[in-house]
């Protein structure tokens, strides 16, 4: 923790210039997104596997709380993103390194200009679901939901600070002088952040097109609406609907909604995930044994994450599924 | 002009002065063109000799001076008073021990320099007239650049990785295997990268591009990391650099 807290005090007082910013920005965009996709991909998979907690999940979407953090979320997506692609430019081409300063500037720049009309298109959907008579989750039963995954992520802590104890116990203390193995696995994971972010670019900017722009998370519940990217029509209006319409979407005999989500989540998970792995070891590298342990932290996140998405992206969900969530619906608002 | 300085203090043996805190100095009669060193020197003499700090050729070369100056890391030796103006704030680098003021224990920094083989190695006999290994101008100057560095150690004392990890080889052990990995008479290219690619080597290296304006001597220091690392994830050094690219080569 002092070396955590004496990198974000002394990052403050250093006058570093802009890549110093942009560094800053980028690990927390990162940050936040992981925290996110944490909560997304458990609970969309809830809409195979609990259609009454999807249900639930959509309502606290659709809350000024999460509002603020869809925005939040575009934001980080998009300048992550655009600074990923600076940072990958010049790390394959190191003479290049004079125009960094120009494309820090330019990375937040254009992060501007695709925000102001995704935030307007956004806007467009949030003005339309809070002037209505849409029904708005209480905040404390918003937060309440949320418990669950506050439990998940400190045992997910507690567990992998434990195994890595138990493993120094086992296999003796003390560190490695030569590193071998670690070599080559850094060299996997340098190489794998930069080509994964330059796959995830096009697929996250669709997803984000589709899902917040030109869909929003409260187009998931409304009755009689054409899912976008399927020809399908959400009749019930649930949102475990409109999730089965876009994965039961076949183009050519391919579901072509959930390879897209598989893509996404497979590229996305390692990659937030080894950031975050990045992130934690950076700052624990006075002690071995919490060091280990952030790294089994990450492994945990990043398995759970793809087992539990892909369990609900081979699964099929059904008409009953869909009755469960209607009434679950109708429950909720009573 | 009068100049304020106000000054990072520690000494751990005296009781009251072993918590870091600022000490405050007004210099009167001090020139725009007079060096911030000069003027440390004027503190020490003529108002407080308990200051202590290091210093040795007071001219850009030796490298011992290197202080956290108004928020940045520079040689207190090559920076005038008019590029800093009348407040100067002054504190020792980051990431090593302080052992007193603005003096640092360069030990760790050192040992990170010697963990990457900084020195020529070449086992094979020497040519025929026994006297140089001779290289074309254009093998010189790809890493001409890297030569320049004086380990002073502003590059690695500005690196938030390096202050979160002092495990990180910091960019000055990575300039000084540069400029050895890309020298064409050197043979040792593929132990020091073996060595940097380790966890702890490179990989730590996020290009926050503080190090870059921090070097006294203009090094480029992300670019030559950068090519560092291109050089680990191919295996060797070679046609990394383009001769053709380095600006101040003809």
């Amino acid at each position: 923790m002092t070396s955590l807290v004496l990198t974000v005090s002394e990052t403050l007082r250093y006058r570093g210039a802009i890549g110093q910013w942009s560094w800053v920005l980028h690990r927390l965009s990162g940050l936040g997104v992981v925290l996110f996709i944490t909560l997304h991909i458990i609970d969309t998979s809830w809409a195979l596997l609990y259609p009454e907690l999807y249900v639930e999940a959509i309502a606290t979407y659709q809350t000024p709380l999460f509002t603020i953090g869809e925005f939040l979320l575009v934001g980080a997506v998009v300048y992550h993103a655009l600074n990923g692609f600076r940072i990958i430019l010049i790390d394959f081409r190191p003479k290049w390194w004079k125009y960094q300063e120009r494309a820090a500037w330019m990375v937040l720049a254009g992060a501007a200009i695709i925000l102001i009309p995704v935030f307007i298109g956004m806007f467009g959907h949030v003005l339309n679901f809070y002037s209505g008579d849409s029904q708005v989750l209480p905040l404390m039963d918003v937060l309440r939901a949320q418990i669950p995954f506050v439990v998940g992520i400190v045992v997910a802590i507690v567990a992998g600070v434990l195994f890595s104890f138990l493993q120094g116990l086992i296999a003796g203390g003390g560190e490695k002088k030569s590193d071998k193995a670690g070599s080559a696995v850094e060299r996997f994971w340098w190489s794998y952040m930069r080509i994964s972010g330059l796959l995830i670019i096009p697929l996250v900017f669709g997803h984000l097109a589709m899902m917040h722009v030109i869909q929003g998370v409260f187009d998931i519940t409304a009755a009689n609406f054409t899912v976008v990217g399927t020809d399908a029509v959400n009749v019930s209006g649930t949102a475990v609907e409109f999730v089965a319409a876009r994965w039961n979407m076949f183009l050519g005999g391919v579901a072509i909604w959930r390879l897209y989500d598989f893509g996404l989540l497979a590229l996305v998970v390692i990659h937030g995930f080894n950031g975050l792995r990045y992130v934690l070891t950076d700052y624990t590298a006075k002690n071995p044994t919490l060091r280990r342990g952030m790294v089994y932290v990450s492994l945990i996140g990043a398995l759970v994450l793809i087992i539990v998405g892909t369990l609900a992206l081979i699964g099929t969900i059904d008409s009953t599924a869909i009755e469960m969530a209607q009434r679950a619906a109708e429950s909720l608002h009573q | 002009m009068d100049v304020t300085f106000k000054i990072r203090r520690y000494n751990p043996e005296i009781p009251g002065k072993d918590k870091p805190y600022w000490q405050e100095y007004v210099l009167k009669d001090v020139e725009p063109t007079n060096r911030v060193l000069e003027m440390l020197h004027r503190v020490k003499w003529e108002q407080d000799g308990t200051l202590s700090f290091r210093r040795s050729c007071s001219s850009g070369i030796c490298g011992s001076d290197a202080m956290r100056i108004n928020g940045r890391n520079r040689l207190a030796c090559k920076l005038l008073i008019r590029d800093v103006g009348a407040k100067i704030q002054v504190e020792p680098i980051l990431g090593l021990p302080v052992i007193k003021d603005l003096i640092v224990d360069m030990e760790p920094f050192f040992d990170h320099y010697r963990s990457v083989m900084p020195f020529y190695v070449n086992n094979d006999p020497l040519p025929a007239d026994g006297r140089e290994r001779l290289q074309t101008a254009d093998d010189r100057a790809i890493f001409d650049d890297t030569t320049n560095c004086i380990l002073c150690a502003c590059c690695t004392t500005s690196c938030p990785s390096f202050w979160a990890n002092g495990k990180y080889v910091g960019p000055a052990a990575i300039i000084q295997a540069h400029r050895f990995i890309f020298d064409t008479r050197d043979q040792a290219a593929k132990e020091r990268i073996d060595i940097l690619a380790e966890p702890d080597g490179v990989w730590r290296c996020r290009t926050v591009y503080n190090c870059t304006p921090a070097c006294p001597r203009g090094i480029s220091v992300t670019r030559a990391i950068g090519e560092v690392k291109l050089a680990i994830m191919r295996g060797s050094p070679k046609g990394i650099i383009n001769p053709k690219d380095i600006p101040t080569h003809e």
